[in-house]
C-alpha cells in the first residue's frame, strides 16, 4: 500500500496533542497511545470484540503480563513498527482527543482499579485515581478485622454483606471483590442506569478470575422512597453490614465549569444529583437541582438508617467487632461536602464520623460509624 | 599439504611456549625454597595462582572440618537436638561447597606433578606430545577449580543476585556529555537486552539524543552484581559533533547503579513524607479526570525527592516512586556500612563512589580503559553496542573477588 512519507511521522499528532494538553502531558499520553495501539490494534479488531472473542486462559495471560514501558525518545523509532492499521487508529484517536475532547480512557477503554481491571466505555463514569485510593485503604482496614477475628474466634465470621449504590463500571464492587480475604464478603453493585449495568456485568466477566469474593450487580433506582427499598434488593443472609458508595455530588454551579472532556462525555446522573424520578437527565433545569450536591448523600445516609446500620450490629460473631468498621461510606468534593456529610450522619443516627484525606491532601471521603 | 603443516608447527609452537614459562617457573618456586610451606605439592606447577599460602592453610583448616562433620553425621546422630542436627548438616554441605572442589584441586595438582615427571624424563617425542596436551588440559581444570573455590569462600551478597536501579547523569562538558550519556543508556539498553534483563525508563530528561538525566530499573537475575561496577565518573574523549575546530574535549558523565530494595525492610515513616501530585490545587474527583498522573515523593530527613509519571495511573506511580525511594535509601545505608567496612583497605575498584574516576572511552584511539584495573580495550564500538560490555564487567568481577579474598585471609 502507498504510503504519503509525511504521514509517517508521529511528530505532527505529538504537537497536536501538545497544544491542547501541554508538552509533558502530550508525550505521556502519545506513548500510552502507541503501547495501546501495539498491544490491541494489531488486527485492526477494538478491545471490547477482543475480549468476547479471547477464551478465558488467553485473558488471565495478558491480565499477567506487564509490559515493561517505553521510554519517550523510542517514540519515533517505535513508529517505524506500526502497521498502518495501527497508524490509523493512532490518528483518530488524537483527533478525537483535540477536537472531541475525549477522554483518554475511553480511547484506551481499559483502567487499572486496584488489581481489577475496569472496561471502560461512554458515557459512564471513568474511575478516579481517588476513589481507587480509598477503596485500597477500605479493603486493608476490613482485612485486618477479618484476619483479627479469625484468629481470636474457632469459628471462621460470616462474610460481610456489603451493598455499593451508584457502581457505575463495577469498579468499588470488583475492586473490593479483588482485594478482599478470601470469602470474607459478598458484595452487590446498585446502579439506576442500564449502560453502566451492562458495563459492570462485562467488568464482572473479565475479572471473574481475579476475584476471591462474590460480587453481583442489580438494576435499581436508589432515589425511591426509601421504605421501599429494602423489598427491591435482594437481601443476603443475616441482613446489611456496610453500605459504601460514589455518589453524584459535583454542584450545578460547578458542572457549568467542568472541563469538556468530563461534561461531555461522562453521564450527568454519575456527577450531578438530580431530583428524583427524572425522566430526560438532559435537559433539568439549574433550578430544580440541589445547590449543595449533598442530595444523594442524604438519601444514602436514609438508606442506610432504614437497612438498620445507623444501631447496633445484628450479627452474632462479636469477633468481628463491628463497632470499629464504618457502617456507611461516602466519597465528598470538598471540606465542606465533608462537614455537611458528617452532621447528615449524626443526624440519622450514626455515633461517629471519620473523614479521609486523599493523595492531594482534599478531604474525599465520608466513614460513618456506630459504637456504643 | 602445506596448509596442514603450518597447523601443525602453530600447534607445536603453542604447546612449547608453556613449556617454557613453566620450567622458569619451576625454578622459581624452587629457588624460593620453603618460604611457602603450607603450599600443597604440585601447586608449584600450576602456574600463577591466586591461591595465597595463607588461604591454603585456610582451606587445609576446611578440610579437617569436614572430615570431622562427615564423622559425625555418618556415626550415631540420635543424641543430637533437632536444631543441632539442622546445623550440623548444613554446616557440613557449607564447608562441602569449598572442601570438595579443593579434595579436586589438590588431586589436580598429584596429576600436574606425575605429568611434570613423564615430561622432564620421557625420551619418546610422542609420549611427550601427550603429556604436554593433557597438562594443558589439567590447567584449564585448575584454574575452573580455583574459580569454584574462590566463590565458595567469599560471603554472600544478597543484593547482587537482584535488580538494580541505574541511573545516569551529565557532568560537565555541557550538550557534549548529555549526547555521551545518551550513548551510555542504549550502551546499557542493549547490554540488558543481550542478558534477558527488563530495562524500564522510570524517568528521563532528554531531548533528541542528548540525556540530562535518567532513571532506569534494570530487573533480571544477578543484575545488581553485574552492574554495580559501573558506578563512578564515566570519561570521553573524542572530538564533539557541536565543536568546529576539531579539538578534542573531555566530558563526563555520572552513572549510579542501586540495588533494589525489594527483599531488604527499609523504615520509613509516612510522617518523614511529603507527596505532591499534578494538579493538586483543583477539586480532583468526579471534577477532573487526570490523565497525567504525576507524583513526586519528598523524604524530609534526607532531602531526597523521587518524581514518576511513566504509568496510567497514580497509585501506581506513588508506589514506583517510594521504591525508587526505598533503594536510594537503602543504598545510602549500604554505602555507609561499605565505608566502614572497607574504610583500612585500599582497593582497586570502589564499591560505587559516585565521585570515582572508572573509565576512559577514547574515541580517536577507539580504546576504553577501565582505571581500577588498569585494562585497555581497542574495541569502542564492540562496548558501545553493549556486547564487549560484558568482558570489562568479567573482568571487574575477578578483580573485586580477589579484593574481598586478599582481604579475607
Amino acid at each position: 500500500m502507498p504510503r504519503c512519507p509525511s504521514n509517517n511521522t508521529l511528530l505532527p499528532l505529538l504537537r497536536k496533542l501538545s497544544e491542547s494538553l501541554g508538552e509533558q502531558q502530550a508525550k505521556n499520553e502519545l506513548r500510552w497511545l502507541i503501547e495501546h495501539a501495539r498491544k490491541e490494534i494489531a488486527d485492526g479488531i477494538n478491545i471490547q470484540q477482543r475480549i468476547l472473542a479471547q477464551s478465558t486462559e488467553h485473558r488471565l495471560a495478558r491480565l499477567w503480563r506487564e509490559q515493561p514501558a517505553r521510554s519517550t525518545d523510542e517514540i519515533e523509532r517505535e513508529g517505524d513498527r506500526l502497521s498502518s492499521v495501527q497508524r490509523t487508529w493512532l490518528r483518530q484517536a488524537v483527533a478525537d482527543r483535540t477536537e472531541r475532547h475525549k477522554p483518554l480512557q475511553y480511547i484506551i477503554g481499559e483502567q487499572k482499579f486496584g488489581m481489577a481491571n475496569i472496561i471502560v466505555r461512554p458515557p459512564v463514569l471513568i474511575p478516579r485515581w481517588e476513589t481507587e485510593e480509598w477503596m485500597l485503604r477500605l479493603a486493608e482496614l476490613i482485612n485486618t478485622h477479618t484476619t483479627n477475628a479469625r484468629e481470636a474466634s474457632a469459628t471462621i465470621p460470616k462474610p460481610l454483606n456489603i451493598l455499593e449504590a451508584c457502581t457505575g463500571s463495577g469498579c468499588i464492587a470488583l475492586g473490593l471483590g479483588c482485594e478482599l480475604a478470601d470469602d470474607s464478603a459478598r458484595i452487590l453493585g446498585v446502579d439506576v442506569s442500564a449502560d453502566a449495568m451492562e458495563l459492570a456485568m462485562d467488568n464482572l466477566a473479565f475479572n471473574q478470575m481475579l476475584l476471591s469474593n462474590q460480587v453481583q450487580f442489580h438494576r435499581a433506582d436508589l432515589q425511591q422512597a426509601v421504605h421501599l427499598l429494602p423489598t427491591q434488593l435482594p437481601v443476603g443472609e443475616g441482613g446489611w453490614d456496610m453500605l459504601v458508595s460514589n455518589p453524584p455530588y459535583v454542584t450545578p454551579s460547578e458542572y457549568r465549569e467542568l472541563d469538556a472532556d468530563v461534561r461531555e462525555w461522562e453521564d450527568i446522573r454519575a456527577l450531578v444529583p438530580l431530583p428524583p424520578g427524572t425522566a430526560d437527565p438532559q435537559h433539568v433545569s439549574e433550578k430544580d437541582m440541589d445547590p449543595s450536591g449533598m442530595a444523594f448523600v442524604e438519601q444514602l445516609a436514609k438508606l442506610a438508617k432504614e437497612l438498620g446500620l445507623a444501631g447496633e450490629s445484628q450479627r452474632d460473631d462479636k469477633a468481628l467487632h463491628m463497632g470499629s468498621l464504618p457502617r456507611l461510606v461516602v466519597e465528598i468534593g470538598s471540606t465542606q461536602q465533608a462537614q455537611s456529610a458528617c452532621q447528615i450522619m449524626h443526624d440519622h443516627g450514626f455515633s461517629a464520623t471519620e473523614v479521609w484525606k486523599d493523595m492531594a491532601g482534599a478531604d474525599r471521603v465520608v466513614l460513618g460509624f456506630f459504637k456504643q | 599439504m602445506s596448509v596442514t603443516r603450518v597447523t601443525a608447527t602453530r600447534t607445536l609452537c603453542n604447546i612449547r611456549r608453556p613449556l617454557l614459562a613453566c620450567a622458569l617457573r619451576s625454578y622459581v618456586s624452587a629457588s624460593r625454597g620453603k618460604a611457602s610451606q603450607h603450599m600443597p605439592p604440585g601447586s608449584e606447577l600450576a602456574g600463577k595462582s591466586n591461591l595465597t599460602p595463607r588461604i591454603h592453610e585456610r582451606l587445609q583448616h576446611l578440610r579437617t572440618r569436614y572430615a570431622d562433620l562427615n564423622a559425625r553425621m555418618s556415626g550415631d546422630v540420635s543424641d543430637l537436638g533437632r536444631e543441632e542436627l539442622a546445623k550440623v548438616s548444613k554446616d557440613f554441605s557449607d564447608t562441602g561447597q569449598i572442601v570438595i572442589p579443593y579434595n579436586r584441586l589438590l588431586e589436580l595438582y598429584g596429576e600436574l606433578t606425575e605429568l611434570q615427571q613423564m615430561i622432564d624424563e620421557s625420551k619418546d617425542q610422542s609420549l611427550r606430545t601427550l603429556a604436554l596436551e593433557e597438562r594443558q588440559v589439567a590447567l584449564e581444570d585448575v584454574a575452573a577449580t580455583e574459580r569454584q573455590i574462590i566463590n565458595g569462600l567469599l560471603p554472600k551478597d544478597q543484593a547482587e543476585s537482584g535488580g538494580a536501579i541505574l541511573e545516569i547523569r551529565a557532568g560537565t562538558g555541557g550538550d557534549e556529555a548529555s549526547l555521551f550519556s545518551g550513548e551510555l543508556l542504549r550502551m546499557y539498553e542493549r547490554h540488558s537486552q543481550l542478558r534477558g534483563w527488563k530495562f524500564n525508563t522510570i524517568s528521563s530528561l532528554e531531548e533528541g539524543d542528548r540525556v540530562k538525566e535518567a532513571t532506569i530499573e534494570v530487573s533480571g537475575r544477578g543484575v545488581f552484581g553485574a552492574l554495580m561496577f559501573e558506578s563512578g565518573v564515566h570519561r570521553v574523549q573524542r572530538v564533539p559533533a557541536t565543536e568546529t575546530q576539531g579539538r578534542i574535549h573531555t566530558s563526563t558523565v555520572t552513572v549510579a547503579v542501586l540495588p533494589q530494595a525489594t527483599d531488604v525492610h527499609i523504615e520509613v515513616r509516612e510522617s518523614d513524607l511529603r507527596i505532591d501530585v499534578f494538579r493538586a490545587s483543583g477539586k480532583g474527583g468526579q471534577h477532573v479526570n487526570t490523565t497525567d498522573s504525576a507524583v513526586r515523593i519528598t523524604h524530609l530527613p534526607t532531602g531526597l525527592a523521587v518524581e514518576n509519571q511513566q504509568e496510567r495511573s497514580q497509585l501506581r506511580n506513588k508506589e514506583k516512586a517510594m521504591q525508587i525511594l526505598r533503594a536510594r535509601l537503602y543504598d545510602m545505608e549500604r554505602q555507609k556500612l561499605d565505608k566502614e567496612r572497607r574504610d583500612s583497605r585500599n582497593r582497586l575498584i570502589g564499591t560505587g563512589d559516585r565521585s570515582e574516576k572508572c573509565r576512559t572511552y577514547n574515541f580517536a584511539q577507539s580504546r576504553v580503559t577501565d582505571h581500577r584495573i588498569n585494562l585497555s580495550l581497542y574495541d569502542l564500538e564492540g562496548i558501545m553496542s553493549g556486547v564487549s560490555l560484558q568482558h570489562i564487567i568479567d573482568r571487574l568481577r575477578i578483580q573485586h573477588d580477589l579484593d574481598e579474598l586478599a582481604d579475607m585471609s
